[in-house]
């Protein structure tokens, strides 16, 4: 890389480049003297590079556009293409939808405004004209307000400009800002207030309440700005290295900019009912997402006391660090670290990412770059972040039993793979306290939880030793993990099924085809010894051959599924299946889950079995004590939706090619025709067509690319086809999946909830406590073992004081809006038969609301 | 994204000699492969492990273990194939330089299994290119890192680090290569997995760790040789990359 771009693109960081001299204004200097002479021989390369910084470095978009300012007063025209191209970049983004770019680069406009490159009006036009996209969106009558979403996005770009120059807006251009700030103001006015429900990390215990007075993300900006606006626009966040420069820069001569536009409504204007209007404003959600929730997990005490909008424009940074730096872990971390602000916000930060870790319905990115994130920060600065983390996963864990239940699982998995990055060490002792918890607590699930995974990416003696100095946490430790072989023990076991197996395991050893074993199966097994002891025989001896890892358990499915499937053709038998999978794995909650996927995926077992399964009577017992079957639910789920996504991406790139290939037809076609119709002269005559050669050359081209043309067709007819039947099933997996959440939910419900909720809001001495005695008899074993004293008797403030029925019913209503959640996209296209099927109108008010939230529907409609 | 800092043409600075092909095609198989990599492991991970891991990225397609010619057991490397490109991606921009079982890995985009790569070869050779180093030097600094404090959050002492704030750390280690966004090629991606596997059976030689090894596991983890002997990353084929 020559040295100007690597000035450019180290333009304000303490570097070698600039002789490790941090200040500012010396940086500029130095990089606008060896930019301008650059400009000279190849300025066609300089301003997309300098664009490129400020698109994707864009904490430091005031430094470029002081340098831009002072380019301006040497060389108008390279900075008139600079500022086109920008602009045409806007106008590309708004099209595509393209948010961050949107947003980033009317940031790049403001500053250019501020070093004099752009006049204050043009800046205000492009306000404007977004500000008038977003009011006639939310319009009833000229817009679609489902499409809010889209208005508010661009109601934040304009607002979220402001903390880089409002000052000099309002300095230069008061009453054209003025307007545009009364404007917001009444779009405010006028839009619907966005809703949190469904989408929030923490349940609302008082949410009826909270909802009317909190403000939604847009309101609390504009309470921000105007707080900015307050204090005279000052604020410690943003740089204004043009000030140093004001003398010179007040001299350029200011671009305008052509107008831009906003795409057109995304459909014909008004308001639609019901349905179509809940998806509609789910599409929209999808496109133009929520960049952050709050967290709010440290005190306040503890987190940084930053300005209102210090804090905002701290997290932007924060937030496009994280978006434009993925895949660059060096980078990343070194500039998360070193933002150009004049304070400390190491907490700011962890909330920041946390929110984004746990952030509903998807992050941007997928959880494990986070983790990343967080181990390089913890390297990056080892004196001060590691402990906020663990500050961060405390407050967190005493908040748990309000989390989300998909927040929950991010977060169990993060953990356990932060702490396997950290040799596993973690000051259990002061959760220890969790033994003393009935087992449903979600405390107790969670450190349960975390063990489970931990024990996955490491061994058990490993863990057991890392929980040292809190011995009696070993409780809580999943079992060894070895395989339960039915037939490994001489004594107990049928000795006749022993030998069968016995005889199997031979078969096996002597590599006989699945062919031949399915005919021992059919002549010599079942005949004999029917249904039950004959999938018993095999089921277990071939999981026991495939036991010793993940590829024995493939290879013997490969070979043998056939088997196997030859006796499980229908969701009974699948169901009986999966129960000796799980009763062969039942130490090892990771092989049970491999093992019923890979079934999946040999399609020896339906999704439908293992809704079934998951929801029979031993499981659903569990469900608010054990992750595990929700484990294999999430599984097969998400294994339907990605055949059904990878379908639809197939059939995306098939017709593309039809484009494709008909055209080429076309061409090859028409080629042949005038030449066809060509007159040329052989043996002195004119004859129609030209040389015969050619003619019958191009003949073949034609024909071979007909000949593509409907072979493409028909693999996408093909595939068409398939994608139909993918449809039905997902269709039919998610019907039985809410069937089978309403039959489980139904009693436990009626039985623990009253007015309508779960949460006591006193004493719930009077509920039944009487099922499953099992566990209330483990319980009181457990008062047995010695307890550790808890280090901080705050601690107690946790008091959890839910029945076991009342935890049973809020874990299970929360996988069940995570679920509906997850998979909201698929479901809205498949709403009609689920309100004709599902929400019916005798539903338990609290599955409709679980469901409704999940999907982001209004319950009102 | 993030273009500015990496150099797009460059998927990997290693070539495989085994390829059959040319550098171009080289370079196109990396970019459409749904296999990764992974080097620099412990003997004693197993696959299950592996699974855990590697599954966070993406739905995993299959595992081979890279085995010891003669022992014909791991020694450090294997092969993991996923059914998608975005997730082998991900999987070389999160997890390469991250620890497992103790082991700083590393995640590479590989050009594809075929039958015999997973040997190793059985013998130390010299390092080249001091990469092992480079993963113990990490691995040591993380050592001294681990800092979470006791008691609540209001127990903390000051925890401010130096007042130089915006300081590199210098040792953030391996990044991985990897490419980014270049448009529409084509995504090999079956998860129906009805058919046969792609690569032939290989014999399964190993005997089962679970069992055994874990609960023979002493208490001062031996697997962790000090730095200087962990050459076992050499081992594997891809090393006679030029």
């Amino acid at each position: 890389m020559s040295s100007w771009r690597n000035l450019l693109l180290r333009l304000g960081e303490k570097c070698p480049e600039y002789a490790g001299n941090a200040d500012f204004k010396d940086q500029i200097e130095a990089c606008f003297s060896v930019v301008r002479r650059e400009i000279e021989h190849s300025g066609d390369d300089v301003y997309p590079f300098l664009i490129q910084c400020a698109e994707q470095l864009p904490h430091k978009i005031p430094l470029y556009g002081t340098l831009i300012g002072l380019l301006n007063l040497e060389n108008e025209e390279f900075v008139r293409k600079l500022v086109e191209n920008a602009q045409i970049n806007l106008q590309d983004a708004l099209e595509t939808g393209q948010c961050n770019k949107i947003r980033i680069l009317m940031r790049f406009l403001t500053v250019l405004m501020c070093s004099k490159v752009i006049q204050p009006s043009a800046l205000v036009v492009v306000f404007e004209s977004l500000l008038s996209s977003a009011a006639t969106t939310v319009d009833e009558e000229k817009g679609i307000p489902s499409w809010q979403a889209r208005a508010d996005f661009y109601i934040t770009c304009i607002l979220s400009c402001l903390p880089w120059g409002g000052a000099e807006l309002v300095e230069q251009v008061p009453e054209e800002i003025e307007r545009v700030m009364v404007g917001v103001e009444a779009y405010l006015s006028i839009r619907r207030r966005v809703s949190d429900a469904g989408v929030s990390v923490f349940e609302d215990i008082e949410e009826t309440n909270n909802a009317v007075n909190e403000k939604d993300f847009l309101e609390d900006l504009w309470s921000r700005v105007q707080d900015l606006s307050n204090r005279e626009w000052k604020l410690d966040s943003v740089p204004r290295p043009h000030l140093s420069f004001e003398a010179q820069l007040v001299s350029g001569k200011s671009h305008d900019l052509s107008p831009v536009s906003c795409p057109a409504q995304p459909g014909p204007p008004g308001v639609l009912s019901g349905i179509a209007f809940g998806r509609q404003k789910h599409e929209a959600e999808l496109k133009y997402p929520q960049r952050i929730r709050r967290l709010n997990i440290f005190p306040s005490n503890k987190i940084e006391d930053l300005q209102p909008i210090d804090r905002f424009v701290v997290e932007e940074y924060l937030l496009d660090v994280l978006f434009f730096l993925n895949g660059c872990r060096k980078e990343c971390a070194a500039y998360m670290v070193g933002l150009p602000v004049p304070f400390r916000y190491e907490y700011l930060m962890a909330e920041t990412i946390f929110s984004q870790l746990l952030l509903l319905p998807q992050p941007p990115f997928r959880p494990t770059y986070y983790t990343l994130v967080i181990i390089d920060l913890c390297k990056a600065l080892p004196g001060a972040f590691p402990a906020v983390i663990a500050g961060a996963v405390r407050a967190l864990f005493d908040k748990i039993a309000d989390l989300d239940m998909e927040c929950r699982t991010r977060l169990i998995l993060w953990f356990s793979h932060h702490l396997s990055n950290f040799q596993f060490i973690w000051p259990w002792q002061e959760w220890a306290y969790v033994l003393d918890l009935p087992k449903w607590a979600p405390q107790r699930v969670f450190v349960q939880e975390v063990l489970e995974r931990e024990v996955r990416l490491s061994y058990w003696d490993k863990i057991k030793q890392s929980v040292e100095n809190a011995p009696a946490l070993e409780e809580l430790l999943p079992p060894k993990g070895l395989p339960q072989f039915k037939y490994s023990a001489e004594d107990g076991t049928d000795p006749t099924e022993r030998a069968l197996s016995l005889e199997l395991k031979d078969m096996v050893k002597g590599r006989k085809t699945a062919r031949e074993m399915i005919s021992w199966v059919e002549e010599n097994v079942f005949p004999a010894h029917g249904f039950d002891i004959t999938l018993g025989v095999v089921v277990q001896t071939l999981l026991d051959i495939g036991s010793k890892s993940f590829t024995h358990l493939i290879t013997v499915l490969e070979r043998y599924g056939q088997v196997i499937a030859k006796m499980c053709t229908d969701d009974d038998q699948q169901v009986k299946l999966i129960t000796e999978v799980s009763s062969y794995w039942q130490n090892n909650a990771q092989m049970t889950a491999i093992a019923i996927d890979r079934m999946m995926s040999y399609r020896l077992i339906s999704n439908l079995a293992i809704v079934r399964w998951v929801f029979s009577s031993l499981n659903v017992d569990r469900f608010h004590i054990s992750d595990s079957p929700w484990e294999i639910l999430r599984n097969a789920v998400s294994k339907t939706y990605n055949r059904i996504s990878d379908l639809r991406k197939e059939i995306s790139s098939l017709e593309r090619s039809v484009v494709l290939a008909e055209g080429a037809a076309s061409r090859a076609r028409q080629e042949l025709e005038s030449a066809e119709s060509k007159l040329s002269i052989i043996d002195g005559e004119p004859v129609l067509g030209e040389n015969p050669v050619r003619i019958k050359r191009l003949k073949s081209y034609a024909e071979k690319a007909k000949e593509e043309e409907v072979s493409v067709r028909e693999s996408l007819e093909a595939k068409e086809a398939l994608l139909a039947r993918a449809v039905d099933e997902i269709e039919a997996l998610f019907l039985s999946l809410y069937k089978s959440f309403l039959t489980a939910l139904a009693e436990p419900l009626h039985d623990a909830s009253r007015d309508g909720t779960l949460r006591p809001s006193g004493h719930a001495d009077d509920m039944t406590i009487d099922l499953e005695d099992s566990s209330v008899m483990e319980l009181d074993k457990d008062d047995e073992t010695p307890k550790k004293s808890h280090p901080n008797g705050s601690r107690e403030r946790n008091g959890y004081n839910l029945d076991e029925k009342q935890q049973w019913c809020l874990t299970t209503l929360g996988y069940l809006k995570a679920f509906t959640r997850q998979y909201a996209s698929e479901i809205w296209q498949h709403i009609e038969k689920l309100d004709a099927e599902v929400l019916t109108e005798d539903i338990h008010p609290l599955v409709r609301k679980a469901i409704y939230c999940g999907l982001r529907r209004p319950l009102d409609e | 994204m993030a273009s500015l800092f990496k150099d797009l043409a460059k998927i990997s600075a290693y070539r495989d000699r085994r390829f059959p092909g040319t550098q171009e095609e080289f370079e196109e198989a990396l970019l459409k492969s749904t296999t990764v990599y992974v080097g620099n492991m412990s003997f004693y991970t197993t696959e299950e492990q592996v699974y855990e891991l590697f599954s966070r990225a993406g739905e995993i397609k299959k595992i081979v273990m890279g085995l010891d010619k003669n022992t014909k057991t791991p020694c450090g490397f294997s092969f993991i194939m996923y059914y998608s490109r975005d997730d082998a991606e991900d999987t070389v921009k999160y997890i390469s330089g991250t620890i497992l079982d103790d082991r700083p890995i590393r995640v590479d985009f590989d050009w594809g299994f075929q039958e015999g790569r997973q040997w190793g070869r059985g013998r130390s050779v010299i390092r080249r290119g001091g990469y092992g180093k480079l993963v113990q030097k990490e691995l040591e600094a993380q050592r001294q890192l681990v800092d979470y404090g006791t008691g609540s959050l209001g127990s903390y002492p000051p925890v401010m680090p130096p007042p130089q704030y915006g300081r590199h750390s210098g040792n953030h280690g391996h990044g991985g290569s990897y490419r980014h966004g270049r448009g529409d090629y084509h995504r090999k991606r079956h998860r129906e997995d009805d058919h046969r596997s792609d690569y032939p059976k290989r014999s399964y030689v190993r005997e089962s760790r679970r069992a055994s090894d874990h609960e023979s596991r002493p208490e001062k983890n031996p697997r962790f040789r000090e730095s200087g002997d962990s050459d076992e990353e050499d081992d594997d084929d891809r090393k006679r990359r030029t």
